[in-house]
């Protein structure tokens, strides 16, 4: 009787404990889910879309405003930023390198493996973060990160990679692991005064109208990037989009690359696995 | 007619606003700041809740008590529900995962 109640008792602080305990931390089994999920969301309700031109934003799941897009991209309005970036990329650094010495390949056809998750540093690792890591350890001064010359050389950088679908892996790392639940939870957090995730509009909404806008599916929402946004008038990295949908929903936009946009960014990026590269492109 | 001027005047007295001195825009402006700071500890500043802050310092600056207690009232009622906001969200996001 006496172990019985031993055994008992056992059992029951051991309940106690799995109720107050934290949601289960996230595997790679649960990541894996997540985007299989997450991609049948998005294919179940949109059965119309090829799965790879999700790509393409809100023109995947939005007939005239696709036909309008055709018609701009008869003179694309990032042009002058491709051959800008093409010009800066290939530029010497003072040192006599270039950004082809700091990366796999040489830089080309390596935009579909961005960002990826850093075993040395324990951080994600974006492709303008290691634009700029490669120009400071060149003896160079970092770029902005939301539009200019970084927006110029990941368009060109992205057009090298077009076609290549997303393959963001997620190393079996406790820390990678952390960083992935760090972006989705930061993609299905509300906050700011509007009281809006960034899946309110990208998941619930997508394919809606917000105003004029129509709501891109967050599937592939970020294989276009960087974007000549006409709202902008200009080239715009994720870092701008970013921030700009943060201060949209109210809510005090982070520092660009700060390291929850980072990994909001891995999140969705991993998510979006098997969608083609399609930046630079062009949004309203 | 200079009596009945004399009576409305004398009516309206007491729906007058009471007018804030400085010590009190300070102390409206010093609770706000606490709970800016508050939303900042949980990474949730709410851009209004930042502008009434700012428009609440510029008032105190120019002497203009009452807008600055006003202001900073205002900064601190949304700064309060930024850290609710947050609090709620901690386990609320989970509701939203597609699965």
């Amino acid at each position: 009787m006496r172990k019985f109640r031993g055994a008992a008792a056992l059992i029951l602080v051991a309940g106690l404990l799995a109720g107050a305990a934290p949601a289960p931390a996230a595997s790679l089994a649960s990541a894996a889910a997540d985007q299989k999920a997450f991609q049948d969301n998005f294919r179940s309700r949109f059965p119309a879309v090829p799965f790879a031109d999700f790509a393409n934003g809100p023109y995947s799941v939005n007939a005239p405003m696709r036909k309008q897009w055709e018609e701009i991209m008869q003179f694309p309005p990032y042009d002058f930023a491709l051959d800008e970036g093409k010009t800066e990329f290939a530029k010497p650094f003072a040192n006599g390198k270039t950004y082809a010495d700091c990366f796999p390949n040489g830089g080309i056809g390596i935009r579909q493996d961005f960002p990826y998750f850093d075993g040395k540093t324990g951080e994600v690792v974006t492709l303008d973060l290691a634009i700029n890591r490669c120009r400071q350890a060149n003896g160079e001064k970092p770029l902005k990160y939301q539009t200019g010359m970084m927006a110029s050389l990941t368009a060109y950088m992205a057009e090298t990679s077009r076609g290549k679908p997303f393959d963001i892996k997620i190393p079996d790392d406790p820390r990678a692991l952390a960083a992935y639940e760090a972006g989705k939870k930061y993609f299905y957090t509300r906050r700011g005064q509007l009281n809006f995730a960034c899946a309110s509009c990208h998941v619930g909404a997508a394919g809606q109208r917000m105003r004029g806008d129509i709501l891109a599916p967050a599937l592939g929402i970020l294989a276009a990037f960087p974007i000549y946004r006409s709202d902008w008038g200009s080239m715009g990295t994720i870092d701008r989009r970013f921030t700009s949908c943060s201060a949209q929903m109210r809510s005090t936009p982070l520092p660009p690359q700060d390291p929850a946009y980072r990994n909001l960014e891995y999140f969705l990026s991993y998510m979006s696995n098997g969608v083609p590269i399609s930046g630079p492109g062009t949004r309203p | 007619m200079k009596a009945l001027a004399i009576a409305a005047l004398l009516a309206a007295l007491p729906l007058a606003a009471h007018a804030a001195d400085k010590t009190e825009a300070e102390t409206a402006l010093a609770a706000a700041v606490k709970a800016e700071d508050a939303a900042g500890q949980v990474g949730n500043r709410w851009v209004p809740a930042e502008a009434a802050l700012k428009a609440a310092k510029a008032a105190l600056a120019a002497g203009a008590w009452d807008k600055a207690v006003a202001e900073a009232a205002v900064a601190q009622a949304m700064a309060n529900r930024a850290v609710e906001q947050s609090h709620e969200q901690e386990t609320a996001w989970r509701d939203a995962v597609v699965r």
